[in-house]
């Protein structure tokens, strides 16, 4: 694991965050309704966000493998001198989740 | 030149306000925000005219050091212009006016998380001057007096704390002996208030709140405790008449955009009107006391804020001189109300208008097509104009001259559905989704028009592709100055808008542009820097936006050179 995990706050003992919605096509509308409902004033309705640094859509070609991973820790904990808000308490993780799973199927291909 | 039946107003009132100051008395200079107290923005000055204006050049650029959005306008006091970058703000500069040679700069410290609670872009649209001090807001809910001779800080008081989701964004108002301010916060469920500081020892003296508490006078217009998150936030400038001495200010939109959270979700809302928010308010300055309102958009579910600034000015009304104040409201409708009394005189569309079919003349309340109301996971599709308003903070200006109102308007339309909402400090509280990526009919996305505020029709309008063009201001030398988010700066005829001039700045221009007069020559100046937030609500639009010209940070200045 690479320094920039770190440096945004992922621990390396943790176990891998995986999405229990993987690949679940019939989650993509509810997850889309709930990043727009929560997300969408900063990070654009859709994900179709012109600034790079706010763009999720290349959350794959940022992180890869790791890009799960990278994604929970962000909602989870936010970065908040960045001006990401945290999530934790706020959505449950079935929330988080269901939102990956709509970011999953807008990921600009590398 | 006085046109017969109109008086320019404000060219008198300015000086009346500034009596302890021979420098803001002048005319030469921009005291204020607006120009002058009254917002018209009309620049007296006619050097530069429809002649001329093909060779008009830069005299001097001053770098502002930030490349968020730049939405300053600069202040002109004697020989000195102050001027502010986004991002806190970062810098307050007093330059020398004529070259641009920096005098002073005060670069405070503002905590980084303020970004999570500024909704719309970390931006600062300048400071206000009286009795040799600077007055700055900003991001962190602070109101700072300076020394304009020396930058030095003279006094801070905190005006809200910013961690509920609070910001300040506009220059304070000065009056009399008080500075006024509002504050940012409507999307987090703030309770807007609006308060007034000494301005020799930062004391707070009074404080309104904008939405009432359980048992005070309009409280009845919300359901349950909904009034405590209630919003109604005055973010933008005030207006000031030393004559009648009432302050004017708008109020923002209330929280949640959610509306069933407030009251029926219908149309029929009967009493739940959810005072002040959406509202104009006169306010007494001395007492902290509403003298009269008029709310724009009553129990509003769009997001439509009644914050647009009012421009003050003086007309022939059925024969009669009558004091009047123009609002180009964000719900489409162009207002003139009676500024003494807040009677209402007129309310006609200025831009397309689909969501009400007018403004009922006895009740002052718009007329309301029910679909397009959202509801409750109820989505209402193809409202025009979109939440960014017919006219959004981006100013317009009245010409005496012309008997124009000169406005940057939005063409955009909007989906909108409301959501279950739950209150979390510090997080955005709107209960809504929304697609505001629309055209609305003819395919421009904003225009620049001349409005008729007495006939109300536009005299003529001016398309622009894209949405967030800048400011405006009309000169006695018979232009109107403009710029737009591609960064051009133009010129235009204010009688027919033909363009006269126009040049490159380089980055996106939304702020409006002012004009000075300096040792017998007059200069016109703006502020050219992107905007990087709201863009960012329009998906594909937005990525448009973003490609047609980078972020920047710098202020223009124009002069003509010597033949
Ligand atoms: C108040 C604004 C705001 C809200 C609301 C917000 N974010 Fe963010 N988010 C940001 C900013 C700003 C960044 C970039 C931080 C940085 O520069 O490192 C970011 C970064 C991220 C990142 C990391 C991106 C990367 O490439 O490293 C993820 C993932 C993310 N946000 C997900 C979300 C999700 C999911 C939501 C809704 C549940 C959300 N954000 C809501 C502002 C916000």
């Amino acid at each position: 694991m690479t320094g920039w995990l770190l440096a945004r706050g992922a621990s390396e003992t943790a176990p891998p965050a995986t999405n229990p919605f993987h690949a679940d096509a019939s989650v993509v509308p509810v997850g889309r309704s709930l990043f727009n409902q929560h997300c969408s004033h900063c990070h654009a309705p859709n994900a179709i966000n012109p600034d790079p640094s706010r763009d999720l859509r290349r959350l794959k070609l940022r992180y890869r493998e790791n890009m799960a991973h990278v994604f929970y820790e962000t909602v989870t904990e936010g970065r908040p001198t960045k001006g990401m808000v945290p999530w934790k308490g706020v959505l449950s993780e079935d929330a988080i989740w269901k939102i990956f799973t709509f970011l999953e199927s807008v990921q600009r291909e590398p | 030149m006085r046109r017969p039946g109109f008086v320019v107003a404000f060219a008198v009132l300015t000086g009346m306000l500034c009596t302890d100051t021979a420098l803001a008395q002048s005319t030469t200079g921009w005291p204020v925000y607006g120009g002058d107290s009254g917002n018209t923005r009309y620049g007296k000055l006619d050097q530069i005219t429809t002649k001329n204006v093909q060779r008009l050049k830069v005299a001097w650029v001053l770098q502002l050091g930030t490349l968020e959005a730049q939405e300053s306008t600069p202040l002109v006091i004697g020989d000195t212009l102050y001027v502010t970058s986004s991002s806190g703000p970062k810098h307050v500069f007093a330059v020398e006016a004529k070259t641009g040679t920096v005098r002073w700069r005060y670069s405070p410290e503002i905590p980084a998380d303020v970004q999570q609670t500024t909704c719309c872009g970390l931006d600062n649209r300048g400071v206000a001057y009286a009795k040799g001090k600077i007055f700055v807001t900003r991001l962190d809910g602070y109101l700072v007096a300076l020394d304009a001779r020396t930058g030095k800080e003279l006094w801070k008081s905190q005006v809200v704390d910013y961690t509920q989701g609070a910001a300040i964004t506009s220059p304070p108002t000065a009056v009399k002996n008080l500075v006024v301010t509002g504050f940012a916060g409507g999307e987090y469920g703030v309770r807007g208030y609006i308060s007034a500081f000494d301005q020799d020892t930062g004391k707070e003296v009074w404080r309104l709140y904008t939405v009432p508490a359980t048992g005070e006078p309009g409280s009845e217009t919300w359901k349950g405790d909904s009034w405590k998150f209630g919003g109604g936030a005055a973010w933008y400038v005030g207006s000031y008449d030393p004559q009648l001495n009432l302050l004017y200010y708008g109020t923002s939109n209330p929280a949640p955009w959610a509306a069933v959270v407030r009251g029926p979700d219908s149309s029929a809302y009967g009493d739940f009107t959810n005072l002040f928010t959406a509202s104009t308010l006169a306010i007494d300055p001395d007492s902290g006391k509403i003298v009269w309102h008029y709310q724009s958009t009553p129990y509003d579910a769009w997001d439509y804020d009644g914050v647009n600034e009012l421009v003050l000015a003086d007309v022939v009304v059925g024969g009669q001189t009558t004091p009047v104040l123009f609002k180009a409201d964000r719900n489409g409708f162009f207002y003139v109300l009676n500024r003494k009394t807040g009677k209402l005189i007129s309310a006609e569309p200025y831009v397309f208008v689909n969501w009400a079919t007018g403004v009922d003349k006895a009740s002052g309340r718009p007329i309301e097509i029910p679909e397009k109301r959202p509801r409750l996971d109820t989505w209402a599709r193809d409202i025009c104009p979109n939440l960014f308003g017919g006219k959004n903070w981006e100013p317009m200006a009245y010409s005496p001259q012309t008997r124009l109102v000169y406005i940057p308007t939005f063409n955009l339309c909007m989906d909108l559905a409301g959501r279950t909402a739950e209150y979390k400090r510090g997080m955005f509280y709107l209960g809504s989704e929304w697609d505001l990526a629309k055209v609305g009919p003819g395919g421009h996305m904003s225009e620049a028009i001349a409005w008729d505020p007495i006939k109300n029709v536009k005299v003529w309008g001016n398309k622009e592709e894209l949405p967030f063009m800048g400011g405006m201001l009309p000169t006695a030398g018979g232009l109107v100055f403009h710029g737009n988010i591609q960064g051009w700066f133009k010129a235009l005829d204010a009688s027919t808008g033909k363009l006269l001039w126009q040049f490159n700045t380089g980055s996106g221009i939304s702020a409006g542009p002012v004009t000075y007069e300096l040792d017998g020559k007059q200069y016109v100046a703006v502020v050219s820097g992107r905007l990087v937030t709201p863009p960012s609500f329009l998906g594909h639009i937005g990525e448009k936006i973003f490609a047609s010209s980078p972020p920047g940070g710098a202020l223009f200045v124009f002069e003509l050179p010597a033949p």
